[in-house]
């Protein structure tokens, strides 16, 4: 397998490290060694060559390989079982809608959250139990991780580079986390969002940090959700009022409640959409009075429509606690959900 | 133990534009405004315009705001940038 990116020696391992922090190419954490074989396994696990083009990031015109991705997995830890997750979380992150350019460079300093879903979860060991969102199992930290070292060395997204955020969140570290199908009788994200219930999907959506709540004196799904809109309305008074895709993460004890109502996802939603929604006057309570102007009245909604919140099923099987996760801003970037093992540009060409 | 590894980075530096000729002069000239949008843009890009014309003479100053922020400026404004001798892009954080 012959490879197209230059090879260093180092005498040790700390003489590996050395060379990566030094020239910036870490996310400040131990690497794993990406030696020649290591990577050449990444890509025998997904059949790829290393010069197979994943794609073009679309605002700086910069192609993107699988040579460099398998480079960066390894370093974030990925086994090569792994890999293909990470292929596919980044072929979605280059469809335009996602604006990755945008979404990495911000000010707002999002990171990029990465939902599993389908069978491979199962393969890999991905769980969606105990700490859902933190670390709760190898696969999805070096998954998440893989994620952010590809932005740092192929994008050139570093602190005060390409990346501009002030102030970041935790999860520019790793942000991924695998839905919890087993444990609900709901539609998994993916179906949800269009892909056949046996493939395996990817979702990426440009996010803040999870805003946790906590809800364990009621039983009744209006009362549970209320909780989840007042969330996502704090977070529109206090951070951004534009609609876009929002996450919300329900564990197992307040799903019991919700699938015992028999309420599904789009019952969810669409409770959701109703309820969480302020007037832009409100700005004037928490200090932002400046910028309402004549539009005191004009209603606005966290989504434009149900479809647009992420309902993901996760978290241990105790605690009433869940999570609002909400977008970068608004519509400016949207969530991408593309299944594992597909091609998104190899339809024939249309006449 | 000796370790071969990998270049992580792409190796080469992206693809970049061109800037175009500079101007001799902006007197007479038409200048183009691309803001982001954003609330900061305003004021500033007003400043600008007055300079351009009272100390530099320039004729005309186009404005022109991108839909996203966060995203290159709008096809119909790149189209437009071809009618005016300069252009300013600028940030309003």
């Amino acid at each position: 397998m012959q490879f197209q990116s230059r090879s260093y020696e180092a005498e040790s391992i700390s003489a590996v490290q050395e060379l990566y922090h030094s020239n910036g190419w870490t996310d400040g954490l131990p690497i794993v060694p990406p030696t020649e074989e290591a990577v050449k396994e990444c890509l025998d696990w997904a059949m790829m060559p290393p010069d197979q083009l994943i794609g073009i990031e679309p605002v700086r015109g910069l192609a993107i390989t699988a040579e460099k991705i398998a480079i960066n997995a390894v370093m974030a830890g990925c086994l090569p079982m792994h890999f293909p997750v990470v292929l596919t979380a980044w072929t979605a992150m280059m469809q335009e809608e996602f604006l990755m350019h945008g979404a990495t460079a911000s000010t707002g300093g999002c990171a990029v959250l990465v939902v599993l879903n389908g069978p491979i979860r199962l393969e890999i060991g991905a769980a969606g139990s105990f700490n859902a969102l933190g670390n709760s199992d190898r696969a999805t930290a070096v998954i998440g991780r893989a994620v952010r070292l590809c932005l740092i060395n192929l994008m050139d997204v570093r602190p005060g580079v390409i990346d501009r955020s002030t102030l970041g969140h935790p999860g520019k570290f790793s942000y991924c986390l695998a839905e919890d199908e087993e444990g609900t009788d709901w539609d998994p994200l993916h179906v949800v969002r269009g892909v056949e219930r046996a493939a395996s999907a990817v979702t990426v959506m440009a996010a803040g940090a999870p805003r946790q709540l906590m809800n364990e004196w009621t039983t009744k799904p209006e009362e549970i959700l209320e909780t989840f809109a007042a969330e996502m309305r704090a977070n529109m008074r206090h951070y951004s009022i534009h609609p876009g895709n929002y996450a919300i993460v329900i564990p197992q004890q307040l799903r019991e409640h919700l699938q015992a109502a028999k309420w599904t996802k789009k019952d969810i939603a669409n409770f959701i959409h109703e309820r969480a929604r302020i007037h832009r006057r409100e700005w004037a309570d928490v200090g932002k009075g400046a910028v309402v102007r004549d539009r005191g009245d004009s209603v606005y909604t966290a989504m434009e429509s149900p479809d647009q919140l992420l309902v993901i099923a996760a978290g241990g099987p105790a605690g009433g606690f869940g999570a609002v996760i909400p977008p970068w801003l608004g519509n400016k970037s949207h969530a991408v959900t593309v299944p594992v093992g597909v091609c998104v540009d190899c339809e024939p060409p249309k006449k | 133990m000796t370790f071969r590894v990998l270049d992580p980075t792409p190796g080469t530096a992206p693809p970049v534009g061109q800037l175009a000729p500079r101007l001799d002069t902006l007197k007479g000239k038409k200048v183009g405004f691309i803001s982001n949008g954003k609330e900061g843009t305003k004021g500033f890009f007003r400043h600008l315009e007055q300079i351009l014309k009272d100390d530099y003479g320039v004729a005309e100053v186009v404005f022109r705001t991108k839909s996203n922020y966060s995203a290159p400026a709008d096809p119909h404004i790149a189209d437009e940038i071809k009618t005016w001798d300069a252009v300013v892009s600028g940030l309003g954080d």
